[in-house]
């Protein structure tokens, strides 16, 4: 019969009522826990699509001089900002150092012209003009066919887009602008990061630039051999860019940097949502100090009674302490449980491995419990100096 | 009472006053009372609404501190006790009955009799021992598992003594102890007060209103406007069960 057997039977005894009261402490726990979990998902979800990678990806992109580090080129906006002045001759040099750091180079540029089934019809694909070092440094893999240096290769979507399927396509013949293409390969369905490469089509960068009158590529994919030499490689093309490009109009992205980057705005992110899904835990520890003091005032025949019979002011304080730890540690258990819950399915939808973790839980307990303290030490200091006479006193 | 050298005071009151206020506005419920029970009596500590006999009580419960004057409890000063020193004091020495049903609802009858026991750190096989017994004792064994709620008035009220009487103190204190009760129960809880007075040599003070319930008393007290005006023994005592005895 000690206070949390006590503490127990008083909840139980208005189940109504406890619900209620920790109700906001459910919601709280579980969208800070919710929160919590999504976020960590989201994170390693994207490192691991970059292990996919060996972070041995190198991007060179145009930068205004003198400026920071523009967008990353590959993952977001931010070059097209940047009038572009690299060039295919830029992608030479690099491929020219054959040092033992690089192992693939591939010049990007995007085609500003419609592809279609007929000459001049649009069907909203991006068309890119690169090399065949692209697809192994990306990991694309195909369904058939291959980039054999003067055919289409199209992604798994615009190929569905342009026929209505994805089989034996090889040989069909497609159109940018109004230069008739064959298309030479079709690749695979790609997930993750790599996922935009499902709606786009894939020419020689020299007969993309020549079909659009361009001279200049968006960005210059470099791959380094090895996790140990991206920043040999980085110095490298940096060195040769740098001869190339006096005026430093580029800039050289490490996809680790990048990962480095993502993880930071994640995190802050999750802090400032949890943060934010931390207020709802505040308005719940003000609801379950109210419902003490509601209670305390209802028992003051039974804290008399209690203090007739021997108990000290520090068995009432535990007693009553007990009852808002216990109904906070409760809505927190059933807001852990339904964020375990959500989290699976959200998780599931999203396609990322969202789940709870040992430290979203482990906080999700330490919050309740220092709500339950915080928010039942007043109304339980009030119950325990009651006095006896006065407490028994109330009928 | 034959041997009564023997017995020492369990109540030894002087000049207690208790007063609510500050100043003009001050009301005195106990207003100067002196006041000696000896180890073993029963006394009823009578008067109207009013007369302070409530204060007095829990002054003399250690629910309450006197504002003035000296109360000792079997020898030892009591009367200017820290709150834990008071809270312990009350649940091994003292036991309380109330008017009404003070049993704790949700608690069933045996845990309501353990209760004290629990706050005064006894073992829980001592505990048990003695709620056992206690329930024994007011005859209501069969009764230990009910809640209180499943049990009449004149069984509560038994329950409650047994619960007071269970950790063995050396007073017992009831204030209105029939109040909520029909005459039978009433008389069966008086009963029970004088064998337990008798048999463990219990030190009871009851206050009531009811000339009735006095009569069952070995001396009367009377309170009027916070003032002892008469101590008299009680010469017709109403002895419920058992052979009558001639008061003092």
């Amino acid at each position: 019969m000690n206070a949390f057997t006590i503490a127990l039977d008083s909840i139980w005894s208005h189940r109504l009522r406890s619900a209620l009261t920790a109700l906001g402490i459910v919601i709280g726990v579980f969208a800070v826990v919710t929160l919590i979990s999504l976020g960590s998902g989201v994170r390693s979800y994207v490192s691991g699509q970059f292990k996919v990678f060996g972070a041995t990806l190198i991007t060179v992109s145009p930068a205004t001089p003198g400026q920071g580090k523009p967008g990353h080129p590959r993952f977001g906006p931010g070059s097209q900002n940047v009038p572009s002045s690299l060039t295919l001759g830029d992608a030479q040099a690099i491929s020219r150092l054959h040092s033992n750091t690089i192992a693939r180079v591939a010049p990007v540029a995007v085609i500003p012209a419609p592809m279609g089934t007929a000459p001049g019809a649009t069907s909203g694909l991006s068309v890119i003009g690169t090399s065949a070092a692209y697809f192994p440094a990306e990991q694309l893999k195909f369904t058939g066919g291959r980039f054999n240096g003067s055919g289409v290769v199209l992604g798994s979507k615009a190929a569905v887009a342009l026929f209505g399927h994805q089989r034996h396509l090889e040989g069909r013949t497609v159109y940018l602008g109004k230069t008739a293409l064959t298309v030479s390969g079709v690749l695979k369905a790609s997930t993750g990061i790599t996922s935009s490469a499902n709606n786009m089509a894939f020419v020689p960068v020299t007969m993309g630039l020549h079909v659009v009158g361009l001279q200049n590529i968006s960005e210059i994919l470099v791959q380094a051999s090895s996790d140990q030499s991206v920043n040999q490689a980085v110095s490298a093309v940096t060195g040769v860019m740098n001869h190339r490009h006096p005026i430093r109009n580029f800039s050289v992205t490490k996809d680790t940097a990048f990962l480095t980057t993502i993880n930071k705005t994640l995190s802050t992110i999750t802090t400032f949502l949890s943060g934010l899904a931390a207020i709802s835990l505040l308005v719940g520890g003000i609801g379950i100090m109210n419902i003490m003091l509601v209670t305390v005032t209802e028992r003051f025949r039974e804290i008399g009674i209690r203090k007739a019979l021997g108990a000290r002011d520090g068995d009432i304080l535990v007693q009553f302490l007990a009852e808002s730890v216990l109904l906070s540690l409760l809505g927190g258990a059933i807001g852990v449980g339904l964020s375990a819950i959500a989290s699976h399915v959200i998780g599931k939808v999203a396609g990322f491995p969202a789940g709870l973790t040992v430290g979203s839980v482990g906080l999700a307990i330490g919050f309740s419990l220092g709500v339950g303290i915080v928010f039942g030490v007043l109304p339980a200091l009030r119950a325990s100096r009651l006095m006896p006479a006065e407490a028994l006193r109330t009928e | 009472m034959l041997n009564k050298v023997e017995h020492a005071d369990v109540i030894d009151a002087k000049g207690l006053i208790r007063q609510h206020g500050q100043g003009n506005a001050a009301i005195k419920a106990i207003n100067g009372v002196d006041l000696t029970i000896k180890a073993g009596e029963m006394v009823a500590l009578m008067g109207p609404s009013g007369s302070g006999k409530s204060t007095l009580m829990q002054i003399l419960g250690l629910l309450d501190r006197p504002s003035q004057g000296e109360y000792f409890l079997a020898g030892k000063n009591v009367s200017r006790l820290k709150k834990g020193e008071a809270a312990s004091l009350r649940g091994r020495r003292i036991g309380f009955v109330f008017q009404g049903i003070h049993l704790l609802a949700r608690l069933s009858a045996i845990r309501n009799v353990e209760l004290p026991m629990v706050y005064a750190r006894f073992s829980s096989t001592e505990r048990r021992q003695r709620a056992e017994a206690s329930l024994a004792r007011v005859g209501l064994s069969a009764l230990a598992g009910r809640r209180p709620n499943q049990l009449s008035g004149g069984q509560a009220q038994r329950i409650a003594i047994a619960r007071a009487v269970a950790p063995g103190p050396e007073l017992l204190l009831a204030d209105e102890p029939t109040g909520a009760l029909d005459r039978a129960s009433g008389r069966d809880v008086l009963a029970l007060f004088q064998e337990l007075n008798q048999e463990l040599g219990l030190t009871i003070v009851i206050v009531t209103h009811d000339p009735l319930v006095g009569q069952h008393a070995q001396r009367i007290v009377e309170l009027e406007d916070g003032r002892i005006i008469a101590d008299r023994p009680v010469l017709d005592r109403i002895v419920a069960h058992g052979t009558p005895e001639v008061g003092v």
